[in-house]
């Protein structure tokens, strides 16, 4: 036992050195959590931009119903009555203008208020983008992080599973040893303590292996969930900075046509040319009426279904973590077997591979 | 940036427009005006906002009146929906030391970084409306009926000229009770009935002898004085780096004031400074009991009485009898050293003097 000895002592006094914190079935299931929190809090803010959303469309829908008033009451299509009876429906929809008189208002100064009005509205969501994009910033941020966390935990894994092959070696040797040897000798009561403590090593870093692998691999998911909504969150900024880019070109472009268009409606002189002029103004609303649809149909699509499976993905890992916690004593052989089978598949690859490191020597 | 990118409008981009706002800001001040022009502080307030969005890198470029040569409407209303809506931007924002930490990481912190930055920077600061009206009640007698006020409006007109017209009026009691200013249950504050409101939103345009006379004729009021402070129009002339020969000039002067527009073509043929140069107009234009005597010491725009064509002026005198005011018309100029000659040449043509400020 002499040669067999040194190496025992060196086998079990070996200090594995995993990176990162250590784990347990807690301390992996508190960072998950933590990942996944990080997860919900984008989520919560695409549900409340899905909630912005609505809003800013049913005003934008509300500016539209107006202007495209304006325009077909100017043109003189939409009434009766003439201009001047359908302009005073029209203003009716501004608030505060409803019991007035439509002769006694400037439209210039009505065309003016629209188009603050207007222009507010689209920089109010050119703002939401700014979101989105520090949003999509940070989950890539947290991309990398998990990524770090995977390798580490690929790295532990590793280690552990090398380690606990080496265990199983030195278990065989000792059973070995046992049968050369008087039962109830000294030497054999030596032999089951050193068995024991191998056993007791087993024990430990095979749940590291098994703990090391499961991290691994929900973090592996998480990450691509993670992923996923920061697709989501990039597409969309995309494409409200599409749509509020070309939306606000056309109200700087329509400004002056505006006040013209105005002042020459106040003078009651070139009626015409005021459709010419809103229809600029219309167009820039038809794009961004297009747009909210749009995208109140790309939320419906694809933030419920996102979130569905999150939750699903959250259920699935808080059963797995139960289930360890509750089988872990029963599974204890069959996990020890589980593990050495794995890192005997793994010698196996490294072996066909060539390239990988022999596990560490005791 | 001398071409039209739609009606009336320029764009103006690059080094050129600090230069330009700079200019416009140091006129502002250097202008010394008075309570009969827009308010200068809020105007500038604008300016500075305009330049510090500029800096920020979210607006590519700045558009001006081609007319007027100041800033248009998209460019103020860029401002007004700015303020309206920063205080709702800064509180979703994260906060400057973790874009400071971040800056380096990606550009969209570095660029939300300047925004918030803009942001906090133009909070509480004054600014210019499109448009805003007020009216102040000067005076009440209930045991006559007499009610004397004070019309306020300012404006960003179509002509891209910043206005302000203000209009002291009585009203008789018969009479306001039911129309023209309200005033409130106590008799303590008055507002504009829409109509009123509107009839000199429509007219402010125009000159005060016209706005004097319009508002003359409404039953029941009396106008004491009708007086109309302009800010503009501006002209300029901003080099442009490694283009000596093509500075950035308005597009449309003509149609902001054809004599200045043709005296400013003049000057700009033998212009050849390396520095922005530029000629900014402060308008006065006083219709009053007060006045003394009729008279226009603004060198590019006569009296309406000068103007009148032989057919037309026998109403207009008949029409004038009726109305107990005199005219004023002034208007001062800033100038850097480049159009000071410009100035000084088109008062003596029109044998005027006027204030002329300096600036550097």
């Amino acid at each position: 036992m002499s040669a067999g000895s040194k190496s025992l002592s060196d086998v079990l006094a070996r200090d594995v050195a995993y990176s990162g914190e250590g784990i347990s079935v807690r301390s992996l299931e508190d960072n998950i959590q933590e990942e996944r929190t990080v997860q919900d809090t984008k989520v919560g803010e695409l549900k409340v931009l899905r909630d912005r959303n609505v809003v800013i469309q049913t005003a934008m829908a509300d500016e539209l119903k107006k202007l495209r008033k304006f325009s077909d009451y100017i043109d003189g299509t939409a009434t009766k009555g003439g201009f001047w009876a359908g302009f005073k429906e029209v203003v009716s929809y501004i608030p505060g203008f409803k019991s007035i008189a439509i002769s006694k208002r400037s439209i210039e100064e009505l065309l003016k208020q629209q188009y603050q009005v207007s222009a507010k509205r689209v920089k109010e969501a050119a703002g939401y983008c700014d979101v989105l994009k520090q949003s999509e910033q940070e989950l890539y941020t947290e991309i990398n992080r998990i990524n770090g966390k995977i390798v580490e935990a690929a790295e532990n894994e590793r280690r552990a599973l090398e380690y606990v092959l080496d265990l199983r070696t030195m278990q065989e040797e000792l059973e070995a040893e046992l049968q050369t040897i008087e039962a109830g000798s000294v030497e054999a009561r030596k032999i089951e303590t050193d068995q024991d403590r191998i056993r007791a090593l087993l024990a430990e870093h095979s749940t590291n292996v098994q703990l090391y692998g499961a991290a691994e691999n929900r973090y592996a998911s998480l990450k691509e969930n993670t992923r996923k909504l920061a697709e989501t969150i990039r597409n969309l900024a995309q494409d409200i900075q599409q749509y509020t880019t070309a939306a606000s070109i056309k109200l700087d472009m329509a400004s002056a046509q505006i006040q013209a268009i105005g002042r020459a409606a106040d003078a009651s002189v070139v009626m015409l040319e005021m459709k010419k002029s809103l229809d600029v103004m219309t167009e820039s609303m038809n794009v961004t009426t297009q747009f909210v649809s749009d995208t109140q149909i790309f939320f419906r699509q694809n933030l419920d279904k996102l979130v569905e499976e999150l939750e699903t993905f959250d259920e699935g890992t808080s059963a797995l973590l139960d289930e360890n916690l509750k089988k872990s004593k029963e599974i204890e052989e069959a996990r020890i077997q589980s593990a050495i089978d794995k890192a005997m598949a793994n010698r196996a690859k490294q072996v066909d591979g060539g390239g990988a490191s022999a596990p560490a020597e005791g | 940036m001398n071409e039209l990118v739609t009606l009336h409008t320029q764009a103006l981009r690059g080094a050129v427009v600090p230069a330009y706002l700079d200019k416009l800001i140091a006129a502002l001040r250097a202008a010394r005006l008075n309570n009969t022009f827009p308010d200068r502080r809020r105007v500038q307030g604008s300016l500075e906002t305009l330049k510090l969005a500029m800096e920020a890198g979210l607006y590519d470029q700045l558009y001006v009146d081609a007319r007027a040569g100041l800033p248009n409407m998209a460019s103020f209303t860029r401002v007004l929906t700015d303020h309206e809506l920063a205080g709702g931007s800064l509180s979703r924002m994260s906060e400057t030391a973790h874009y400071e930490q971040k800056r380096d990481e990606a550009e969209v912190y570095a660029q939300l970084l300047q925004k918030r930055r803009y942001f906090e920077a133009i909070q509480g600061q004054p600014y210019a409306p499109l448009d805003e009206h007020r009216v102040q009640l000067r005076r009440h007698d209930p045991a006559t009926g007499t009610a004397e006020f004070r019309l306020d409006l300012t404006k960003l007109d179509a002509t891209g000229l910043y206005v302000r017209i203000t209009i002291e009026l009585t009203q008789v009691a018969s009479a306001w009770r039911r129309k023209v200013i309200d005033l409130d249950a106590d008799g303590e504050s008055a507002a504009a009935n829409e109509a009123f409101h509107a009839t000199v939103y429509r007219n402010a345009s125009y000159d005060a002898e016209h706005l004097f006379i319009h508002m003359h004729d409404i039953e029941g009021v009396s106008v004491d004085r009708v007086q109309r402070g302009v800010i503009g129009p501006v002209l300029f002339r901003l080099p442009r780096e490694g283009e000596p020969t093509n500075p950035v000039v308005p597009a449309e002067p003509d149609k902001g004031n054809p004599r200045l527009g043709h005296a400013w073509r003049r000057w700009l043929e033998s212009a050849s400074s390396d520095a922005p140069e530029l000629l900014m107009c402060f308008q006065t234009d006083i219709a009053a009991r007060d006045v003394r005597e009729e008279k226009s010491n603004d060198p590019i725009e006569d009296l309406l009485s000068t103007s009148i064509q032989d057919s037309e002026r026998a109403r207009y005198q008949h029409t004038r009898e009726r109305f107990p005011f005199k005219v004023f018309k002034d208007r001062k100029f800033v100038v850097t050293r480049g159009t000071e000659a410009l100035a000084r040449a088109v008062c003596q043509a029109a044998g005027t003097k006027n204030l002329i400020y300096r600036v550097r």
